[in-house]
């Protein structure tokens, strides 16, 4: 075992229940699990398997040779500790941006230009003009710009009338 | 493009497109410089998000001994904190669907020395600084290009990828395009001056119309004009109606042809300029860009160009000229009746530009429906068997329907709107005409004949006018759109013409007549950009007519080290020399003539057997031909098919299968006689019996020839002299067959023993058939 496995497992120690998968955030940050009590610890990362149909389900966590320590179901059915730290990596490794409303959309010769305010802030991107925004199962709005980054519009209906009217090509 | 050229498009791409500076701000450098006490920053990157996932700006600053992260404070001096690049231990890369994570890990029982989260638009230049981190722990030095550089690359390339750069002034790009006029300046000067005949040709008749009916027929009606002199001066007036006619059509004619003809000879230009410039540009620029990019700049671009250059620029000016021309005639004729038809202009031309938007809106949505619909298509008919296999037809059936029924309303849609549009804009012109009427009556009839103000001819002449308003202002109202679109794509071909090849011969250049075939490495180093190495300081020196087999693992860099034998790439360090010459001082064409290749995928060109054979050597007599064909092992087969060497391959060579491709390429190759042979995993992908075809062929090509031969099946490479194992950019092992399985825990040894083991395994999973009794074959 590895000194840093070591230390990461005296984390994980705490009030850790034998026999079960357990998760734990490490002193360097990253988030650390065993399958059991007698495994090693590894460091792991989080991997939705249906990040827009069941977003809060199935979850393999995989570590740095990508092999995965364990398939979590539900996250609600682990510990506590376990679940607040795997939630923290969920949100990181699921981040999107967020549309709140759109400023402008510009047609150029390859590419549409989105000028955006997001949750996170405002925000111009590109995408390709074949590219066309991906409707999500929930009736949301998924769009992948030139450089892989992903806008979500959870639900187009909720936003200004002037959003909804630049985002009318793109809805049906 | 040079580097400073490229430098400047990329920032020019950042400033326009994204919302972060193009550069490392000046404050924070002297900052994060200051810090490191007079060290300059040589790689940097933007954390363009916090530890609360919300857009920021941190700089992530590599130094010759440190690594920074600071952000700029307003009124306040940037925040900067440090760390030793000798304290990491570590550096993982954690990614997300939009956030990633970059992990500084230093000692294990200390918390990470840094974790930067940013967006994918930071990522290419956040794994720069991960790389260059990475090589430091293995203990490699890089010595990154320019910061700002490298930092400009990374950010702008997805959109540099995407698209054109769009960033220059439009009206300069449309005086250039119009520059392309100038060889054909006599002709322009003849479309402009019959497309103007034309314009005034039209005003004519309108204006004779109204002088027979106030000279001839009021004055005849009235008496005051003997008939004979009516009659006479009406054929003459009818007489000049006609001949105006006919002259305005032969002016349409002349105006039409000339100027398509002309539009037409400036797009070959265009076309012959842009491919034959596209021959000169270095390989990275095709790696760039994709292919169906470039042919529609080639094709469909400089045919939209056509396009603005026959007809945009001719009716667009003129359009103008003849509204302005048709206000005055008809404010003129009558001031009051003149306003009615001039004031409502501009609203109309506003209004058909308007409703040009909200038609390419319309039909942007109903083309990302019919996309949906093309998607089917694209997915079921080449998956056909699938379809079947699996009993799917009825659903792909009802999937198709939904999608077709769905794009028709919206192109239902789409024709509401414009059949709906143009008769209320015609009824609204029919409105002005009958206001002219209201107000023209009264004053036409009058209640006397001193209250007559108009004549019966004047009104005429009006009337006549003003039919010719409609089309000017459909034109003028689509002028933005036309504009748009000649510039889109003249930005397009003129990214391409300015883009400089990166591989240039230097003047006077050597030629090797013949070339002996001596290759030498010297310390060579290569990336493909500026900070990773894919060659990293490869030294060899190989005689004329010896035969070398490069093994490794994939991306270890073998393909590399033949791309820069054939001089696609320039070195970034150190120097490959054939016959002892510097290849950047050798006459690179003069010298690829010499230099033959058989690659992988074997490309074959549209066109007959024989013509694919001859590509190197055009002038090849037909002996040759079947000749090299026979070496090749390719002679039986073509014998086989109807047309023999005369059979058309198809686009790609696809009617032919891999190991016929294969053999006609090696035909290629023997008939090229090259004296420098590369093979590019020349045998994968076909069968064992395929396989020793290509190989008796391949070992009467490789006859007295220097042969680099890339194999991943060690098998191929019985005949070599010498095995080079490339890994990791570094030539790993070099030596026999026999040298380099002698060395224990070699990688060449290790390669040998995985491959025997999946034989022996192969085997030993290979079914045994037991013989059927009776059974005959």
């Amino acid at each position: 075992m590895t000194k840093a496995s070591s230390q990461a497992v005296a984390e994980g120690e705490k009030g850790a229940e034998p026999g079960g998968l357990r998760l734990w955030r490490g002193h360097d940050g990253r988030l650390w699990g065993r399958a059991t009590a007698s495994d090693d610890a590894r460091s792991v990362r989080v991997c939705r398997l249906f990040p827009w149909s069941q977003p809060s389900e199935y979850v393999s966590l995989r570590d740095a040779e990508d092999e995965e320590l364990a398939l979590v179901h539900r996250p609600e059915d682990l510990d506590a500790t376990s679940r607040e730290a795997l939630e923290v990596s969920l949100a990181e490794a699921g981040f999107v941006m967020q549309i709140e409303s759109i400023d402008a959309v510009e047609e150029e010769i390859e590419i549409r230009t989105f000028s955006v305010q997001t949750s996170q802030g405002p925000r111009s991107f590109q995408t390709e003009r074949d590219e066309w925004p991906q409707p999500l199962a929930g009736g949301g709005l998924l769009i992948r710009d030139v450089a892989g980054d992903l806008y979500a519009v959870p639900d187009p209906d909720t936003l200004d009338a002037r959003s909804r009217k630049l985002l009318w090509v793109f809805i049906d | 493009m040079s580097a400073a050229a490229s430098f400047d498009t990329d920032r020019k791409i950042i400033e326009r497109y994204t919302d972060q500076p193009a550069w490392l701000p000046a404050r924070v450098r002297a900052g994060i410089e200051e810090d490191f006490a007079g060290d300059p920053v040589q790689l940097y990157a933007l954390a363009d998000l916090d530890a609360s996932l919300n857009l920021a700006e941190t700089w992530v600053a590599l130094g010759p001994n440190r690594i920074a992260l600071a952000r700029d404070e307003d009124d306040a001096h940037p925040v900067v904190r440090s760390f030793p690049r000798t304290s990491i231990r570590e550096v993982r890369l954690e990614p997300g669907l939009s956030c990633s994570t970059l992990c500084f890990l230093g000692d294990p029982d200390e918390p990470a020395l840094a974790r930067v989260r940013f967006t994918h638009r930071q990522r290419r230049a956040m794994e720069n600084i991960q790389f260059v981190v990475e090589q430091q722990l293995d203990g490699r030095g890089v010595e990154p290009r320019d910061a700002d550089d490298v930092y400009a690359d990374a950010v702008a390339a997805p959109v540099r990828d995407a698209q054109a750069l769009v960033a220059s002034n439009d009206m300069a790009v449309i005086w250039r395009l119009l520059s392309y006029l100038q060889p054909y300046r006599g002709q322009v000067a003849f479309g402009m001056v019959s497309a103007a005949m034309l314009t005034l040709l039209s005003l004519v008749p309108p204006v004779l119309s109204g002088w027979i009916i106030d000279n001839v027929v009021n004055p005849v009606q009235q008496g005051s004009l003997p008939i004979d002199e009516g009659l006479r001066r009406a054929w003459w007036g009818v007489g000049a109606i006609a001949g105006a006619y006919a002259l305005r059509q032969a002016c349409a004619w002349a105006r039409l042809r000339w100027m398509a003809v002309l539009g037409e000879n400036v797009a070959r230009d265009l076309r012959t300029e842009l491919y034959e410039h596209l021959q000169g540009l270095s390989l990275s620029f095709f790696s760039r860009k994709k292919t169906g990019s470039l042919i529609t700049r080639v094709s469909s671009d400089t045919d939209r160009l056509w396009e603005f250059l026959a007809l945009g620029v001719v009716d667009v000016s003129l359009s103008v000229i003849q509204l302005v021309g048709l206000s005055a005639v008809l404010i003129t004729i009558d001031w009051k009746m003149g306003l009615v038809m001039t004031l409502p202009v501009p609203v109309l031309c506003w209004v058909t530009f308007q409703q040009g938007e909200r038609m390419n809106r319309i039909f942007l949505r109903a083309w990302r429906k019919w996309s949906r619909v093309t998607d089917i298509l694209s997915d079921t008919i080449p998956g056909m068997r699938i379809v079947k296999a699996f009993n799917q037809e009825e659903r792909e059936k009802q999937r198709f329907d939904a999608r077709n029924r769905d794009v028709t309303d919206e192109f239902n849609a789409l024709h509401r709107v414009w059949t709906t549009f143009w008769p209320i804009l015609m009824l609204f012109v029919r409105g002005m005409v009958v206001l002219v009427w209201v107000l023209a009556v009264p004053r036409v009839l009058g209640d006397s004949p001193a209250a007559v103000t108009l004549s019966s001819g004047d009104f005429v002449t009006f009337l006549l006018l003003m039919t010719m308003f409609i089309a000017p202002i459909d034109i003028i109202g689509q002028m933005a759109r036309i504009m748009n679109r000649a510039t889109s794509s003249a930005h397009r071909i003129f990214e391409v013409l300015d883009t400089q090849p990166q591989v240039v011969d230097q003047g006077d250049p050597v030629r090797l007549e013949p070339v002996q075939g001596r290759v030498e490495f010297r310390d060579v180093t290569f990336g493909y950009d500026g900070v990773r190495q894919v060659v990293r300081g490869i030294s060899f020196v190989v005689s004329p007519g010896e035969v070398i087999g490069l093994v490794g693992p994939s991306g270890g860099g073998k393909t590399t080290v033949t791309n820069l034998i054939a001089r696609f790439y320039d070195v970034t360090g150190g120097q490959v020399l054939i016959d002892g010459v510097d290849v950047r001082d050798l006459d690179t064409g003069h010298t690829r003539r010499q230099l033959g290749m058989v690659l992988q995928d074997p490309y074959l060109f549209h066109g007959s057997v024989v013509e694919n054979i001859r590509y190197g050597k055009s002038d090849a007599s037909l002996e040759e031909v079947i000749e090299a064909a026979t070496a090749a092992n390719a002679h039986d087969f073509l014998c086989k098919l109807p047309n023999g060497y005369d059979t058309i391959v198809g686009e790609r060579g696809h009617t032919l299968s891999g190991g016929e491709r294969q053999r006609i390429s090696i035909a290629r190759a023997i008939l090229h006689d090259p004296r420098i042979l590369i093979l590019d995993e020349a045998t994968s992908s076909v069968d064992t019996e395929t396989e020793y075809k290509i190989q008796e062929a391949l070992d009467r090509l490789v006859a007295d020839r220097t042969v680099f031969a890339i194999a991943h099946r060690l098998s191929t490479l019985r005949r070599a002299d010498r095995i080079f194992v490339v890994d990791e950019g570094r030539l790993a092992e070099h030596g026999t067959h026999q040298e380099l399985l002698a060395i224990e825990g070699g990688t060449y040894r290790r390669l040998c023993e995985l491959q025997q083991e999946l034989t022996g395994s192969r085997d030993a999973a290979r079914p045994k058939l037991t013989p059927i009794e009776g059974a005959t074959t």
